[in-house]
């Protein structure tokens, strides 16, 4: 057996890096700078194994310098690619991240599951979604770095260029967040309330379900609608138009709800009654304080559509 | 980084790439990588053999050196000579290197338009 010297050690682990017909090419000059470096080493007196360490040290790391010979590139994505990658997984998860939630989340309500459930599972689909978008990009870009013919970039070109942001409807965003999250939450309560709220191991549904036939699809409707206006007044900003269309969605919701209510069809009787909500003589003040909050909230909502249209207006007069 | 980090760091980028016509007028006389090397410090051109070796593998990719491996000594040695192709283009970059001198001369002589 052969002794393997640092020298054999080291060439190896270098060409290895290469494929197997550079091999043999990459092993002769290695050896034959190695072997010039280490002769002037001991011209200068240093000893023998002394002089072979020094020299491989001088080499520095086998990959690294096998990456230099090969013009390898030492990154995984380098500045040629790198924008367009960045671009490209910002519209990614930005595109699909919204998506993959609402489904989670519409598939987990139909489903049953409680609130707290469908967070968890929503929060754990949108993490592996996430991961699996930038982990495959990132894989696409770095074999894309490293192809030989190298496919040119997506060219930018001033189509690229941004919008300057509208800062009145960036000022409106929070409003339409708010207004969408809030009216999607509130439909899927109506919706998951029907598929039955278990009391003491029976399940009952909230609303009472003849309801099914035209008052729960015509609420969930208007709530489709409510959002529908919410993204008219992000995109258009207040005006008397969107406060009018605000007070007669206000009304069609209302209306037909304190109606029911107040002619007892709007919950389900064995609901009520498992709850132990007295109905009947006793209900009266509670009924009483619902139908104020009601008209109140609906009240308050249509006046504040009304002041900030005639806010908007006068900004407008003034710029 | 130190300002004398700084000044290594331009320094390095001015001399990029006058080693490369460096290596393609003195290898018109063929030579193998460590002597390149030492001749090069020698006429106060010092590269870096980290530099210096992977340099003249691109330049024999790209047709402007031709190799040859000498096997007459105990230790086989690859030789790189000039080709007609990078004889061009060391009249290329010798007559920009010319003209960025003379340019740069008449800035220092502060007697630029």
């Amino acid at each position: 057996m052969t002794t393997t010297t640092l020298t054999d050690r080291y060439v190896w682990a270098t060409v290895r890096n290469v494929p197997q017909r550079q091999r043999h090419d990459l092993d002769r000059e290695l050896r034959e700078r190695i072997g010039d470096r280490r002769d002037a080493f001991l011209e200068e007196g240093v000893d023998p194994a002394d002089a072979e360490r020094r020299t491989l040290l001088e080499l520095g790391d086998p990959s690294a310098l096998a990456a230099d010979y090969l013009d390898r590139p030492l990154q995984l994505i380098g500045p040629r690619y790198y924008l367009t990658w960045l671009r490209l997984v910002k519209v990614l998860l930005a595109i699909v991240l919204p998506f993959v939630a609402a489904a989670s989340v519409l598939a987990q309500l139909l489903a049953g599951a409680a609130v707290g459930e469908v967070f968890a599972a929503t929060i754990g689909v949108l993490l592996s979604t996430a991961l699996h978008l930038v982990f495959w990009t990132t894989l696409v870009f770095a074999i894309l770095e490293r192809s030989p013919d190298q496919a040119r970039g997506m060219e930018w070109s001033l189509a690229n260029l941004p919008q300057v942001r509208d800062e009145h409807r960036a000022k409106r965003l929070p409003d339409l967040i708010a207004s969408v999250v809030f009216l999607a939450i509130f439909a899927g309560f109506i919706v998951w309330g029907q598929l039955g709220v278990t009391i003491d191991g029976e399940s009952f549904p909230v609303l009472d379900p003849d309801l099914w036939t035209f008052w729960i699809p015509w609420f969930l409707g208007l709530l489709v609608l409510e959002m529908a206006f919410a993204g008219a007044v992000y995109a258009w900003g207040w005006n008397w138009w969107l406060a009018f269309a605000n007070l007669l969605l206000n009304i069609a919701f209302t209306v037909p709800a304190l109606w029911l209510l107040l002619s007892e069809r709007l919950f389900d009787p064995e609901f009520l009654a498992a709850i132990g909500w007295p109905w009947g003589d006793a209900g009266d003040v509670t009924v009483t304080v619902i139908t104020v909050a009601i008209v109140g909230v609906t009240a308050w909502d249509v006046v504040d559509g009304a002041v900030k249209a005639y806010r908007a207006g006068r900004e407008r007069a003034i710029a | 980084m130190t300002p004398d980090d700084a000044t290594a760091t331009h320094l390095q980028e001015l001399r990029r790439g006058t080693t490369v016509l460096a290596c393609l007028l003195r290898l018109r006389t063929p030579d193998y990588g460590y002597a390149l090397l030492e001749s090069l410090a020698g006429l106060d051109l010092a590269v870096d053999a980290n530099t210096l070796y992977p340099l003249l593998r691109r330049l024999e990719k790209q047709g402007l050196l031709t190799s040859e491996w000498n096997t007459d000594e105990t230790r086989p040695r690859k030789f790189y000579r000039t080709s007609p192709a990078g004889e061009r283009l060391a009249a290329v970059l010798a007559g920009d290197w010319h003209r960025i001198d003379e340019a740069l001369a008449r800035l220092t002589e502060g007697d630029a338009p």
